[in-house]
């Protein structure tokens, strides 16, 4: 059952890497094979949200001996995110033309990554489905093929492998210290191990999940890649594969480090304070509808930061909410940015007041969750910067807003097909900020699943 | 890289390739089966056997490649390793077992030939000896014949080429970024 | 052995490291090359214990498996990395005859000033421009309307 999703994912990949993607069946069929991945996980989710997480020992091993899978509800919440922005980043470009044999390959590939390393209980398991995504996100990276891509792939692949020799190191340490790979293990065993090996694990770790992410001092690569690479394709590396680097701070930080986490608190604070005051004051002074989202990108996942620093159920259930609900802002933004036409002028309205955090379009909902943190946990200097980074994000989101609408009047219209996808995508955001509901509830309990959390 | 120019190439190196080329096969082929009892597995057993082929590439130029029928099909080769390992992952789920479970299980009786045992771990080694093969040949392969293919080209229409594409590059203006 | 694995690693990262700072892509990707196998060397060393391969029966003591799996798995996971850079630098090489970043830079700005009155960034900085706003986009506008 678990490994259903990522057999469909692997098979179709597999089949469509030999077929020729730039022909409209075989598109659609990678179209297809996406779709019924997410049936797939969503008939898991089910599973898991009645009965509790689910795991599974490859090959029939003991537990413990063989490789683990081990589904819960943060990996479901998760995986669904990512596959739901590879559907529309996918839909997007087969309905535009796809132009590279290999791109629906590569996207089922990715989608196969992001959602093995979710599923996935072993943490050297977790580093080989990483690796399965960045490379699939290099291989994108450079797909278009003008020398801008190509600066761009090459930035972006020596930055991020540097990102995943770090991982690798990380792991290696644990594996050093602990004697074990399996998560729940490394667990149990972390609290024994003395605090400086530890906190140097956990330190290594966080610097390669945050250049991932494109936190505030490793940020430097994310601008040039964004704004160089074609949009379906920065939809994709913002809106899921920035997931890994959250994903990763939330399984290894609150799962595998919570002491560490503990007391790296401050730090993260800070680090998120700067990333969301650097990355707004950025944003304001650009012109360039990409550059201006590729800013704003790093100072959304301040807020991640500052949520994870936090910490408590509360905490990780804010944390998780905006990872949701920033990874759909940005791949509406950077879909809908580079179309033409009434209906994507709408659209990207609509993505704009939603990281503006303007009601009811689901990004205030977000912000909403870290003003009631702050103010539980009594912290009015959190709640003046998440009002100040909100104004901050109003003000360049409005500006690209107004840039964008004097635009659509001077210019003729993009395809409707296109259009219609960056509708779907932006009636979907609009329909979470007004029956929020199902998504608190599914992220209060994947919250849940992680043990710190449970502990009152 | 491959040899452009196979007559420069010392005829000890021609006549060392030719006499490698189908031990270093047995040599994988063994490492391969041998893994199963002793150290040995299909990723070394597909690197030796690339490493042969792409010996006579080194030789005797690309064009060689392309008579060697284990070259020419390499990609399809490794496309076909790929689809047996994840058969052979997969496939168990459909008898309600376990991903990556094994026939015979463990501590059950294996037919035995020999040394060799069959069971469907071989199957499963026996894609990874062809997709590690593939990959090595077939991606050296066709970086290989592109970049002789180019080079040729060139070759013929220097001087036309000179002045059109060489020229608009050669004028370095604008500041350098990254 | 392990204050010698230790230097292994530190020269080898070192080494990489420098090599990554270079403009010529070649050299890039050999630093990415040495980084790696860097990584795949601190592996080997967090499981560092001699022994005979541990396949059953179990009479000596064995050496670390999982330690040399790992390292497997990330060599090759490296070699598919370096493969694909290669192919990326050929493909660089084939367009622009050159595998230094500078000139894919040079090549990039030039297919910028050719393409500059259709793109969105250039239309923007246009409007700034005569908005009186000064900026870097804005002097490139400038200089391709001159020309």
């Amino acid at each position: 059952m678990i490994a259903v999703p990522i057999a469909v994912l692997w098979f179709g990949g597999f089949v469509l890497a030999v077929l020729d993607g730039t022909r409209k069946p075989a598109a659609w069929l990678s179209v297809a094979v996406l779709t019924s991945a997410i049936l797939s996980t969503m008939a898991l989710g089910i599973t898991v949200y009645q009965d509790g997480p689910m795991s599974l020992a490859v090959g029939g091993w003991s537990l413990g001996v063989g490789i683990t899978l081990r589904v819960d509800m943060l990996s479901i919440v998760f995986a669904l995110l990512s596959q739901g922005v590879l559907l529309a980043a996918l839909i997007y470009e087969v309905v535009n033309g796809v132009g590279a044999r290999i791109y629906p390959a590569v996207v089922l590939f990715m989608g196969l990554g992001l959602t093995g390393l979710v599923f996935t209980g072993d943490a050297f398991n977790f580093y080989v489905f990483f690796e399965i995504s960045m490379i699939s996100a290099y291989v994108l990276v450079s797909y278009g093929e003008s020398p801008r891509q190509f600066r761009a792939a090459f930035v972006f692949i020596t930055v991020n492998l540097l990102g995943s020799v770090f991982f690798l190191i990380g792991i290696s340490a644990i594996y050093h210290t602990t004697g074990f790979l399996d998560m729940y293990r490394i667990r149990d065993q972390m609290p024994l191990v003395q605090e400086n090996p530890a906190i140097l694990s956990a330190t290594i770790i966080f610097v390669a999940f945050s250049i991932k992410l494109g936190l505030f001092p490793f940020h430097f690569w994310l601008p040039a890649v964004y704004t160089g690479t074609r949009p379906s394709v920065a939809a994709i590396l913002s809106g899921a594969l920035a997931n890994i680097g959250t994903y990763g701070l939330i399984r290894f930080g609150a799962d595998i480090f919570p002491r560490e986490l503990r007391q790296a608190a401050p730090v993260l604070i800070a680090l998120g304070t700067a990333s969301i005051i650097y990355g707004a004051i950025q944003a304001l002074s650009r012109h360039a509808t990409n550059e201006v989202l590729a800013y704003s990108a790093i100072g959304q996942v301040g807020y991640i930061l500052i949520a994870l620093g936090i910490g408590g159920p509360a905490g990780y259930a804010a944390a998780v909410l905006y990872t949701v609900l920033n990874s759909t802002n940005k791949a509406l933004l950077f879909l809908s940015g580079s179309l033409r036409g009434w209906l994507a002028g709408a659209a990207f309205a609509i993505g704009a007041f939603s990281v503006a955090g303007v009601p009811p379009a689901s990004g205030f909902l977000g912000k909403m969750a870290l003003f009631q943190v702050g103010i539980a946990e009594d912290r009015p200097m959190l709640v003046a910067l998440i009002f100040l980074g909100g104004a901050l994000s109003f003000v360049y989101m409005f500006q690209l807003y107004r840039r964008r609408t004097a635009e659509i009047e001077a210019h003729g219209s993009s395809p409707w097909g296109a259009q219609v996808v960056v509708v779907m995508l932006a009636l979907v955001i609009l329909g979470i900020g007004v029956w929020p509901d199902p998504l608190l509830n599914l992220v209060e309990r994947a919250a849940l699943s992680l043990p710190e959390a449970q502990v009152p | 890289m491959p040899a452009l120019n196979p007559q420069k190439h010392a005829g000890m190196l021609q006549s060392g390739a030719r006499i490698i080329l189908l031990p270093s096969w047995v040599i994988a082929i063994a490492i391969m089966l041998k893994g199963y009892a002793d150290v040995g597995d299909g990723f070394s057993a597909g690197v030796i056997a690339a490493l042969g082929v792409l010996l006579q590439g080194l030789a005797f130029g690309t064009d060689e490649l392309e008579q060697i029928t284990l070259s020419r099909i390499a990609p399809i080769l490794s496309f076909v390793g790929l689809g047996l390992a994840l058969l052979t992952a997969f496939v168990p789920i459909l008898f309600g077992e376990n991903l990556f479970t094994h026939w015979p299980g463990i501590n059950e009786h294996a037919v035995h030939f020999g040394v060799l045992e069959f069971i469907t771990p071989v199957v499963f080694d026996i894609g990874v000896f062809l997709i590690v093969y593939g990959f090595c040949v077939g991606g050296l392969h066709a970086i290989a014949r592109e970049e002789v293919r180019q080079v040729r080209l060139r070759d013929r229409g220097r001087y036309l080429r000179s002045t059109t594409r060489g020229g608009s590059l050669a004028d370095e203006s604008g500041e350098v970024r990254l | 052995m392990i204050l010698a694995t230790s230097l292994a690693i530190a020269a080898m990262f070192a080494a990489g490291a420098y090599l990554m700072l270079k403009r010529d892509l070649i050299r890039l990707i050999a630093g990415m090359i040495l980084i790696g196998n860097a990584a795949n060397l601190f592996i080997m060393a967090s499981g560092l214990r001699r022994g005979a391969a541990p396949i059953l029966p179990l009479d000596e003591p064995t050496a670390d498996p999982l330690v040399q799996a790992m390292v497997l798995t990330a060599i090759v996971i490296s070699f598919a990395t370096a493969a694909l850079a290669l192919a990326l630098v050929y493909r660089v090489y084939i367009s622009h005859y050159s595998v230094d970043l500078s000139r894919l830079s040079a090549a990039e700005e030039q297919q910028a000033e050719r393409d500059e009155p259709m793109t969105e960034d250039l239309r923007e900085s246009v409007r700034d421009d005569t908005d009186g706003e000064a900026s870097p986009d804005g002097r490139h506008a400038r200089e391709a309307a001159i020309r």
